[in-house]
């Protein structure tokens, strides 16, 4: 008998040390960042050198009976975003300009920003009865901790460089060059974690080097 | 190769009654993957559990089952993984579960002593659960392996009912499901083996 126990002992020591041990994942949520970047193939970057620039970044677009306003991101954190791209887009060899009728830019780089989130929420009412109910000295049911509904809300950055002079049967232009950064959203406002994923999207992006 | 499960099941199932014998190792189990899994994961697993029961049909040879569960985990650096004219930077956060379920034999070299050295191999499946996190997906992968695992290892006796046992198996999950390759690691066993 007592060499029986021994071996559950020893199998339930074991395993319960299998589940406690069981590697935990991400710690941080900037551990959760990621940046993605596709590019146009067939699409010279090298023989280009202009591009132009919005001066606002768009977070929603409201279509009212037909009407279509953009919605801005507030300017303290567009412009550091902004700076951000123009720095890594100058130091790839690019020339900002202004875009008028007659000087039209090799390229357009449009930054968007969108925010999602995703709730869940549990069909079961958490409550058990007998089995393990040994709570407060005595057996009976009582309420676990219940987390009925919860959140996550992810941010994403959206930029996207389109050459103005290729014609398409849509009359748009089809994109050269995408970057999504994407990571999930804290509540505080990290410039920080937004600079290093733009720097990393033209990092991983070698070909957009016009030097 | 289904001759061998037959047999070393045929082998189980004749077990004559007079040789009532049984015994059941419990042990601490470390992984070292190789080949696809040694890329997959590159540190070596200190989460794992083995079950070894076996039931004595000679003196000197017993059969039964293994069972086991080795945790792979790695987090991978921020890095940049490229296809085509599409890349992806971030962390991975990499998991392979190894589940092999295995009917097995034991050859021991010096029944009755103290020491008994031993060699044994086990056929049968081996699940793997592989799992890429990233960012808040995942990317799961898993098959059912045929395997077949040779395993030599030492017992030593502290008494008549238990002792203590260290085996080295290689774990061998031939290439199926969602792998192009087969997962095979080595597994260092360290436990307490109980007889009856």
């Amino acid at each position: 008998m007592l060499r029986k126990l021994n071996l559950f002992l020893v199998i339930a020591a074991l395993c319960g040390m299998m589940w406690s041990c069981y590697p935990a994942g991400p710690d941080y949520a900037e551990d959760l960042d990621v940046v993605f970047t596709s590019f146009d193939e067939e699409y010279d970057f090298k023989s280009k050198s202009t591009y132009a620039l919005p001066d606002k970044i768009v977070t929603d677009v409201e279509i009212d009976n037909g009407d279509t306003t953009y919605v801005f991101m507030k300017d303290a954190f567009a412009q550091p975003i902004l700076q951000a791209i123009e720095r890594n887009m100058t130091a790839n060899g690019w020339t900002k300009i202004t875009p008028t009728p007659v000087n039209r830019p090799d390229i357009v780089v449009t930054p968007a920003a969108l925010s999602s989130t995703t709730y869940f929420y549990s069909y079961w009412y958490d409550w058990w009865y007998g089995y393990g109910g040994w709570y407060g000295g005595y057996w009976g049911w009582y309420y676990p901790p219940y987390y009925t509904v919860s959140s996550y809300t992810t941010g994403s950055l959206i930029i996207t460089m389109a050459d103005p002079k290729v014609e398409s049967p849509i009359r748009r232009s089809p994109a050269t060059w995408v970057a999504v950064a994407n990571g999930l959203y804290v509540g505080t406002y990290d410039v920080n974690r937004i600079n290093t994923a733009i720097d990393q999207a033209f990092a991983q992006s070698p070909y957009l080097n016009t030097k | 190769m289904k001759k061998l499960i037959i047999l070393a099941f045929a082998l189980f199932i004749m077990a004559p009654v007079s040789w009532a014998q049984t015994q059941t190792a419990v042990t601490y189990s470390m992984g070292f993957g190789t080949g696809d899994l040694g890329d997959f994961v590159e540190k070596p697993s200190f989460r794992g559990i083995a079950i070894d029961y076996r039931k004595m049909v000679q003196p000197n040879i017993g059969v039964g089952f293994t069972l086991g569960w080795n945790v792979f985990y790695e987090e991978k650096s921020y890095a940049t993984y490229t296809v085509d004219n599409s890349s992806l930077s971030g962390k991975q956060y990499r998991y392979s579960n190894q589940f092999p379920l295995l009917l097995a034999g034991n050859y021991y070299l010096k029944p009755g002593e103290s020491l008994n050295p031993y060699v044994g191999l086990g056929v049968g499946t081996m699940y793997t659960l592989r799992n890429t996190d990233m960012n808040l997906y995942t990317l799961e992968q898993d098959a059912w392996h045929f395997s077949v695992t040779p395993e030599i290892g030492l017992q030593y006796s502290i008494d008549d009912s238990t002792g203590l046992l260290v085996g080295l198996k290689y774990v061998n999950g031939f290439k199926a499901g969602d792998f192009d390759a087969g997962q095979n690691y080595l597994s260092l066993n360290v436990g307490l083996v109980f007889h009856k």
